[in-house]
């Protein structure tokens, strides 16, 4: 599903605060599997999550998403990638404040074609779904870190995405939150999505039904 | 309802009012051209030159017969007279050049 | 359906987020077109209403300048104007100001006689009749000074120090208030004698001229033959009425650059600094899949639904404004120090060219301010929003 090849990203190259986030990463996430990337903070797990779904390029390297070399991909065409195939689940939710649980879970396909009532069944399927329906109209920082860290989810799953990319799910949860999620996680998993977990909580890569783990330190794999 | 209904709905009232205030305009206009064609025959009948609209100086009462120097012409020290004094434009500098 | 308008839908539901900062936006907002708008409206139905009136106004005024001052004009330059060729009609007039002190107000008094058959139309009551002495036709704004009506007496100081006791006989009527305002007519014998204007003067002298493109001619040999002697064109009279109203000149919009400058400023503080929670949300927008048009998109209703609605507004409020209530708002500003001053029934006069002219200033300007800001982050790749 994912492949990338000797993948390099630098931020502020050439100025004096350059960072090497990402060195020389080769590897490949299979279809339909479940991965997880381990690492402390600052070994490059976020950016090289970045770098997978789309949401930035390579400094050098390839990158290959399905069948499609996304690595020189001009900005539309990779933000419909990014669109089409993924969804992201981030470490601080990132909703939109102040606006309600459905039209957070409803914002990805507003720039798309798409009725704005088929919309709205959709993302009331999903809500529904991640047992949400009696706040969807509720402002989502009114919601506890457990019940956003679900409408997080519920953004992730309106297009019906291939690939799940979560980025530290469970920083911000306590076990049974967090327990709550990695069986969202599983759920979605079953139902043959593609899903890559960055985390360093052991709840969430010691696990049994992690089928890869890829270990990070200071922007490389580290030989397993 | 959906917001955007809302709002395209208020926009195309603010523009039904707009449009209904400019029909209403249009027709008090044309009722009343009867009215200036009147004022247009008494200005000649009396003569008259001017709006009666600015009164405290002659040079804002009569701005078509003011001097150049007409700020001060009302009394040697007299002060600015504030708002016309601003509203209204100096004599049209062309007369000079045609008469004087 | 159209992105845009679920593009729309989600600005609507962050702007209400900010329910109180963005209603005062739109309530500054309007208040500014509400202000540009009146101003416009206003000098352009005072510029149409007055070059339509003045178009019965004479066409050639001649008066005496002495010493560079407005001077009586011998009734004989009369005689002599009247021979040259192509002139009609000479015709004297008698007019001339007149303090007030009871009422602080000066008037505008003129000898006036006979039964101009439009004028009547305009006054209630009667007109001065050839040979009748003592009465007078009061304006509307001078009757209300003097607290008087019909059948009224107004006292006149005359040159002499005599007080003189004028009966009102006929009073004009609203729709002329514009012309008369401040008039107040006597017979020519009445107002010779108040103001101490010798049988062979006149003030001023009314020269009628056959054709019109003859006129300018005309007050050129007037103008050469006696140099003493200033004519007034009635083409100089609107074109100076023309300018008089101009907008930029206009006193009310210097009272207001306060307004426009804070406006101003308003803009250009959200224009230059993206918050760092707008900065997140476009981050988190684009993350999700929208593209950087979609996010121009979305800056772009931003912008165009506040001004819209304010604009819309503002343009509504200032029609009633002026041509409903009187520009009620402004007559204060406008007044200054007259005493008497009409109350404005402007007809309704727009020209499409302020409307844009007013899009150009405000809408534009904002919604451009909206959206500039945003293009630098619009651009920029998602991937800062996971870091943040």
């Amino acid at each position: 599903m994912l492949h990338l090849e000797q993948v390099t990203k630098i931020f502020n190259k050439g100025k004096p605060n350059e960072v090497v986030a990402v060195r020389d990463v080769s590897l490949e996430i299979p279809r339909g599997s479940l991965s997880v990337l381990k690492g402390p903070s600052g070994s490059g797990k976020t950016s090289l999550l970045g770098l997978m779904g789309c949401m930035s390029r390579p400094t050098a390297g390839r990158i290959v998403v399905g069948e499609r070399d996304v690595a020189k991909l001009p900005e539309r065409f990779l933000t419909e990638v990014r669109r089409k195939t993924f969804g992201f689940i981030f470490q601080h939710f990132h909703l939109i404040a102040g606006i309600s649980v459905l039209e957070n879970v409803m914002l990805p396909l507003y720039p798309t074609q798409m009725p704005l009532g088929e919309i709205r069944r959709r993302a009331e399927g999903v809500v529904d779904d991640l047992g949400l329906s009696a706040r969807k109209h509720f402002a989502v920082q009114g919601l506890s870190g457990g019940e956003q860290q679900r409408v997080a989810i519920g953004r992730a799953l309106i297009n019906d995405c291939e690939v799940v990319l979560a980025d530290e799910p469970t920083a911000h949860l306590d076990t049974t939150l967090s327990e709550e999620l990695i069986g969202i996680l599983r759920r979605l998993h079953g139902e043959g999505k593609t899903v890559v977990i960055a985390t360093h909580d052991p709840l969430v890569y010691d696990r049994a039904f992690v089928q890869q783990v890829i270990e990070m330190r200071d922007g490389r794999i580290v030989p397993a | 309802m959906t917001k955007y209904r809302i709002f395209l709905a208020l926009i195309a009232v603010e523009l039904a009012t707009l449009l209904c205030l400019y029909g209403l305009g249009l027709f008090r206009f044309n009722r009343s051209a009867p009215e200036v064609v009147l004022l247009q025959e008494m200005a000649a009948e009396l003569m008259l030159t001017d709006l009666a609209i600015w009164s405290e100086a002659t040079y804002a009462r009569h701005p078509s017969q003011a001097d150049l120097f007409s700020p001060f012409q009302d009394y040697p020290s007299a002060i600015e007279h504030f708002p016309s004094g601003s509203i209204l434009a100096p004599p049209f500098a062309e007369r000079r050049g045609a008469h004087e | 359906m159209s992105k845009h308008l679920k593009i729309l839908e989600f600005v609507l539901s962050s702007l209400l987020r900010r329910k109180f900062k963005n209603l005062g936006i739109v309530a500054v907002f309007s208040f500014v077109v509400f202000i540009l708008a009146s101003i416009l409206f206003l000098t352009h139905a005072f510029k149409a209403e007055s070059l339509a009136i003045l178009e019965g106004a004479p066409e050639l005024i001649v008066h005496k300048i002495a010493g560079g001052r407005h001077d009586l004009t011998a009734l004989r330059y009369g005689d002599e104007i009247a021979g040259i060729p192509g002139v009609g009609r000479v015709l004297p007039r008698y007019w001339g100001y007149y303090y007030d002190v009871s009422t602080g107000a000066n008037y505008t008094i003129m000898g006036a006689t006979g039964s101009p058959r439009s004028t009547l139309q305009l006054v209630r009551g009667a007109f001065i009749e050839a040979g009748q002495r003592g009465v007078c036709v009061l304006g509307q704004g001078v009757a209300e000074a003097r607290l008087t009506g019909l059948n009224g007496i107004v006292p006149i100081m005359g040159a002499n120090g005599e007080l003189y006791r004028f009966q009102v006989v006929g009073v004009f009527t609203d729709p002329s208030t514009l012309l008369t305002n401040d008039l107040m007519l006597i017979a020519p014998e009445d107002i010779r004698e108040i103001f101490d204007i010798r049988p062979d003067m006149a003030t001023d002298i009314v020269v009628q001229v056959f054709n019109p493109s003859e006129v300018a001619n005309v007050a050129k040999k007037i103008k050469y033959r006696f140099p003493e002697l200033r004519p007034i064109t009635r083409t100089e009279i609107l074109r100076t009425y023309e300018t008089l109203f101009s907008w930029r000149s206009g006193l009310v919009i210097l009272t207001f650059v306060g307004a426009l400058v804070a406006f101003g400023i308003l803009a250009w503080d959200k224009a230059t600094g993206l918050s760092a929670e707008e900065k997140k949300e476009i981050g988190i927008l684009k993350a999700i899949g929208w593209e950087t048009s979609d996010i121009l998109a979305l800056k772009f209703w931003e912008g165009a639904v506040l001004s819209l609605v304010s604009f819309l507004t503002g343009l509504i409020a200032a029609y009633l404004h002026v041509f409903f209530f009187g520009a009620s708002v402004f007559a204060p500003a406008l007044k200054g120090w007259s005493v008497i001053f009409p109350e404005f029934r402007l007809r309704p006069t727009i020209d499409p060219y302020q409307i844009f002219v007013l899009i150009f200033l405000t809408v534009l300007p904002y919604i451009a301010a909206t959206i500039v800001p945003s293009w630098k982050t619009a651009i920029t790749d998602p991937d800062i929003v996971m870091r943040g």
